[in-house]
Formats: C-alpha cells, structure tokens, sequence
C-alpha cells in the first residue's frame, strides 16, 4: 500500500482518472438515455462503441494517413473520423433497435426477453467483427490487438505553475469533448422540441402518446443520441490508446453500464458524475496498490454509494431532468 | 466397472461434441497401426502468432514421416490459451483411444487445467512453449514433458540481460497478474535484486495503463521488464512511449509472436523479446521446407513443435501402439532435434544444459536475433 505515491502526484492522478472517467461517461450516455425511455439495458451498446473504434481505423486507412502528418490534415482525418464513427455507431444502434428490439416491442415481449436479445445482438457484432469479417476480408479483422496509426500525436501543451502537472493535448481534446458532448446532449434534451418528446415518453409512454408523440420515433432518437455519443468515445479513446480489437467493447461496456447506475441510471447528468467518479477511483485503486485492485474498488464504492442511495447518486429521473 | 462406465460416457460426449473422429475407438489399438496426435493452444486470438507456427512445424514433421505401416493424423484443438476452453479439448482426446499422445498446452495456464485429466487417460504431453516452473517442479504428473525450460532459467537470463547487455541498475518490473507472467516477473525480481526499482502489476484485458505509468514516471527506471503476453504489452508500451518514457522494454516468451510487431506499430521498435528458443538459420532445410509448406519463415516454437511432433513419431517407428508404450518410449528418448538435444529427465524438463536462451529485437516490425545469455 503506497500512499504516498497517490499524495504525491494527486493531481495527476485525478487527471488520469478523469481522462478515463470522460470515456466511460459518455459510452454510458448510452445506457442511461435508453433506459430512462424504455426502461431497458441495452447490452449491445458496448459494441456500438466497438463499431466506432473500427470505423476510426477505417476512415485512416482509407486516407492513408500515419503519424506524423501536417496540421491541417491532422484536424480534417479527426474530424472526418469523428463524423464517420459518430453515424456508424449511431447507425449500428439504430439497426439493434430496428432489427431486435422493436419487433420484440410490437409483440408485447417481456422485458427478460429484450435483455437476452441485446446479450445476442452483442455476441453476433464481436463475432462479425473477430470472425466473420476475418473470413471475408482478411487482416487486420480477426481476433488480435490492431494498431490504429496515432493520426493525432501527444504533444504537450503547457505545464501549470505551482503543481507542476504537465497538460497535453489529446487529454484536452478528450476532457473538453467529452463535456461538450455531453452538454450539447443535455441542453437538446432539455431545451429542444423533439427532447421536450423523449421527457414527455420517459415520464409516463402512454400519455406522451396520446399528445401526439411519436413513441417510435422517440426511440429511434435515443438509440441514434446514444450512438453517437459512443462515436465520439470511440475515437477519444483511439486518440487516447491506439488501438481497437473485436471484444474491446466488453470491459468498457461493462465500467459504462457500472458508471450509469452509480450515477442514476436514467440521469444524463448522473452518467457524466457516475463516469468520472469511477474513472477517478481506479486510477487512485491503482496507485495505491495496483492495476489488478482497480475493479475491486470500483464495484466497492459502487455497492456502497446504492446503500445510501440505491437510485444512484443523482437519482433515476430522465423525464424529470432538472432544466 | 465404474472407470469403464466414465470411459464410455467421455466416448459419448466426444462423439456428441462433433468430433472428426469416425474411427471405432477400440480397434485402432491393436494389430493396425491408425493413430491420432492433438495439438491443443490458441490457434485464434491475440496471442496466436506465438502458437501457430510450432502447429505449422509438427505439420511438417508428420508431412516428413515415412512410415509405410502406420497411418497418423494431427488434429488440431482450438483453445484460444484459456484454461476453460482448453478443459474439454482435453477430456474429449482423453476418451478417444486413438489418439496417442498431444503436443501442448502452449500455454501455461491451460496446460496447468489440463494435465490431470491426460495423466489420468495415460495421454502423453509433449509441450513446445508451456513454460511455468511449478508444471514440473511442483505436483507433477507422468505424462508431461516439454521441449522448453522452465521459467526459474528464463527468469535467470531475462534478469542477466537487463543487468549485463543494457547495465541497467533500476529495472521497473510490471506482469499480468496471471499464471505465466507473475511468476515469471518474480523470477526476474528475485535475480534482480537490488537493480529492481520498482514493481507493478496490471490485469489480463487491460487497456488504459495510466497508474503504471506515472509510477514509472516518479521511479525514473533505466529498463522496462513486461511479463505477459502481446494484447496487453501493444498499448503499455504505447502509453509509455507517449509519455516520454524511453527506457528500453524488455518482455518474456510470451510477446514471442508475429503479431507483437503489429500491434505496438512505432512504438515498438527496438523493444526486446526474450526467449529460450535458438534462431533458426535461414539457410536450412527446415527453413526452406516451411517457407516451401506455409509460405513464411518460420516463426515462434516452429522448431520445438516439429521436434515434439518427432518425437511421437519415433515412437510409433520403434513400434509403440498403445498409450503406455507411448509414455514408456517418450521418457526414455533421447536424441538430436532441431531446436536443442532432447532429452527428458524424471519431471518431464530438458537437460538444462541443453537450452540456449536469446535476445531478439524488434525492428521494424520483425524479430531479429540480437544476442545469446546465458543465465
């Protein structure tokens, strides 16, 4: 136990926790959006993600660019692989919702049976990634670790006086986008006519119909939100590690769903402190003893924080999110 | 009466399991010399290069044989390295009579799972790259042998590398916290002594290595020790090389693969790959025929996987037809193969004096021999 290795460097390490945190936030927007309208965990979300890391890879490929690239090109391949994994991923969630979910919904199925379906959506998508895409077109689909090209390289940005902590840029890109996303997202759903629908069918489903809202739509739009915020998590995180791999959606999946509840599953703003809070109390686990201690930790203050407050810690309320 | 029952019942379950297997099971040990061999590991997955081409080598050693009586066949059993996955691969060859014997587990941890079960068939394990000391050293079993030494000598010479070819005085060691790198970061740990700054560890599927970065950052070590496999060591290497730490990284057997090249990209050059295995001279005729059979060089453990292959080849020349022959012919072989002189003593291991251990850097992608230590 090293104490003083988490003293020392605290603001480091709460930078990395953060950095890790962000992530998790924004896959779990996912999470929490959906539930609050359907009331459903949607495991083939952590595979939406995955989708979007390959799309980073393609989309750099396709280009043909590499480290080391000019300015100008630097910011347009981010940019068009940001563009590209955010209507992939959202594409990917929009087609779970279609081809699994609502058939399911028109039939009146019981809600254990919409679990197992996004359990077998998940598999199917880590399987066309690590296998039958193998088949068909070879490397690098396939079950290894890929390397995506550091398009965008870590370069450092400043130092802040006083605590010596060095800023860089890809943690700036990914700390600032993650809240920008996420306060884009809440300011739609709040602010906006077609979020003021997904209030109105999370509140009470059947009355928002009878206005007038169209329930399917309503879920459509929160798959595709969802999706897209797993886009840009997707390329933060390539910006971040470099690399993708086909079941590389699973244990991030699992810290978003985790981030969700912790937060308050159903609370877009529940997601983000969930997300961060969890990020933060790994990297600390880690310090303190290491790596392998980290998830022990994380579910600990999970398991504490809902005997508490067993709705999460800012409560399950997407129709009743605080303006 | 009840053993015979299991037996059957395992017969049952391997049939039911969709093997290939049309053979009757009872009729192939007896006059008609018609066998089987198994070779379990990942032959899927991350870590796959560092299984594939000792496959590919036994291939060729059974493509080589000339043996007019006998008819043998190598069945490969996909295991992906994981130790649950590599449990009923073992009780399915188990209960099929012919097969004779089994090349692997290639790892570690699945070999560990699985060696009970062969010992309790009267399996014979030849294994290419299963390298954990307590396989042999602790609760040992019959029927396991392996062409490579076990992890106390590579951790010896991974140690002796850092210390004598890089003098590096404050060594930062990080493992996986699983069955082959722990103890074999220990290892490094115990003959390093005092030239171990600092030691970490990290999970099997991790991905985001920030703690153990910044507690390199404050240890400021002269060399990096990684002891795991490739999927994790790609983005611990990139992360460090983020963030500016240039010491140079030094792994066990385990990023001994093709794909280590792949996955880490830049970040990897000059990284060192230990392992306890010679260079194949590009110029032989082991060289030529692999390139001549699977269209590349041959890569990591091909020579120890043609040689376990020989092995139970040899056997079946000298007329062994049923298990016990097998295990009775195997503990008593000796002779010349291709990766080292093999011979095995009562625990299963190679004569230690028989194994060379080398240094291979990573350039541009590819592993190159650098140097041999001896431990």
């Amino acid at each position: 136990m090293d104490f003083d290795a988490l003293f020392s460097g605290l603001d480091r390490h709460t930078l990395d926790g953060i950095t890790r945190g962000s992530i998790y936030a924004l896959v779990a927007l996912g999470y929490t959006m959906v539930y609050g309208v359907m009331k459903l965990i949607n495991f083939a979300h952590s595979e939406v993600f995955m989708v979007g890391t390959w799309t980073v890879l393609g989309v750099y490929t396709v280009l043909g660019v590499s480290t080391g690239e000019t300015l100008p090109v630097v910011i347009g391949a981010t940019l068009l692989a940001l563009l590209a994994a955010m209507i992939a991923s959202a594409g990917t969630a929009l087609a779970v919702e279609r081809i699994a979910y609502r058939p399911l919904r028109k039939k009146g199925a019981p809600p254990l049976i919409f679990l197992i379906t996004g359990i077998g959506c998940s598999l199917v998508l880590v399987e066309l990634f690590g296998q039958v895409f193998e088949v068909l077109f070879g490397p690098p689909f396939g079950r290894v670790t890929v390397n995506i090209p550091s398009v965008l390289e870590t370069k450092e940005l400043f130092t802040i006086p006083g605590i010596d902590l060095t800023i860089t840029n890809t943690r700036v890109i990914i700390i600032v986008g993650a809240i920008a996303m996420m306060m884009a997202l809440d300011t739609f759903v709040n602010k906006s006519r077609l979020g003021r629908g997904v209030r109105a069918v999370a509140q009470d489903p059947d009355t928002a119909s009878l206005m007038g809202v169209n329930q399917n739509r309503v879920i459509m739009l929160v798959f595709v939100l969802g999706g897209a915020m797993a886009g840009v998590a997707a390329l933060l995180y390539t910006i971040q590690y470099d690399i993708t791999k086909f079941d590389i959606g699973f244990i991030i999946g699992l810290k978003a769903f985790t981030a969700a509840v912790l937060g308050g599953i159903g609370n877009l703003r529940g997601a983000l402190v969930g997300g961060l809070l969890l990020g933060i109390a790994e990297v600390y686990a880690s310090t303190i003893w290491s790596s392998e201690w980290a998830n022990v930790t994380a579910f600990v203050v999970l398991v504490v924080v809902l005997m508490f407050r067993p709705t999460g810690l800012l409560g399950e309320s997407l129709g009743k999110a605080r303006a | 009466m009840g053993l015979g029952a299991l037996a059957l019942a395992l017969t049952v379950t391997a049939s039911a399991c969709g093997t290939t297997d049309t053979d009757d099971g009872g009729s192939a040990s007896g006059e008609d010399c018609n066998f089987k061999i198994g070779v379990m590991g990942a032959l899927s997955g991350a870590n796959a290069s560092i299984v594939l081409p000792s496959v590919d080598g036994a291939e060729l050693a059974l493509n080589q044989w000339e043996n007019d009586e006998c008819e043998v066949t190598l069945e490969k059993f996909d295991t992906e390295g994981d130790p649950a996955k590599a449990t009923p691969v073992a009780t399915q060859i188990a209960g099929d009579d012919t097969f004779i014997g089994v090349i692997g587990g290639a790892f570690s941890g699945e070999t560990r799972a699985t060696k009970s079960i062969y010992n309790d068939a009267g399996v014979t394990m030849v294994s290419q790259s299963a390298t954990a000391t307590d396989l042999t050293q602790e609760d040992q079993v019959e029927v396991f042998h392996r062409l490579v030494p076990y992890d106390d000598y590579q951790g010896a010479a991974i140690a002796k590398y850092l210390t004598d070819e890089l003098g590096a005085s404050k060594v930062f060691v990080v493992d996986n916290s699983e069955a082959y790198g722990e103890p074999l970061a220990d290892r490094v740990e115990e003959t390093l002594g005092d030239s171990m700054v600092q030691r970490d560890k990290t999970e099997v599927g991790q991905t985001d290595f920030a703690p153990t970065i910044s507690k390199m950052e404050s240890a400021a070590p002269d060399a990096v020790f990684y002891g795991g496999y490739i999927a994790e060591a790609a983005p611990l290497l990139k992360q460090m090389r983020d963030a500016g730490i240039e010491a140079p990284f030094v792994g066990g057997d385990g990023l001994y693969g093709a794909d280590f090249g792949n996955a880490v990209g830049d970040a990897g050059e000059g990284a060192v790959v230990m392992c306890p295995c010679a260079p194949i001279e590009e110029d032989s005729t082991f060289a030529a025929d692999y390139e001549a059979e699977f269209g590349s060089a041959p890569g990591a453990y091909a020579a120890e996987g043609f040689d376990a292959m020989t092995v139970f080849l040899a056997a079946l020349d000298d007329g062994a037809r049923t298990r016990e022959d097998v295990e009775t012919f195997v503990d008593g072989y000796t002779g010349e193969g291709l990766s080292k002189e093999i011979a095995f003593d009562e625990n299963g291991d190679v004569p230690q004096e028989n194994v060379s251990y080398w240094a291979y850097k990573n350039e541009g992608g590819t592993l190159v021999p650098e140097v041999e230590v001896a431990p």
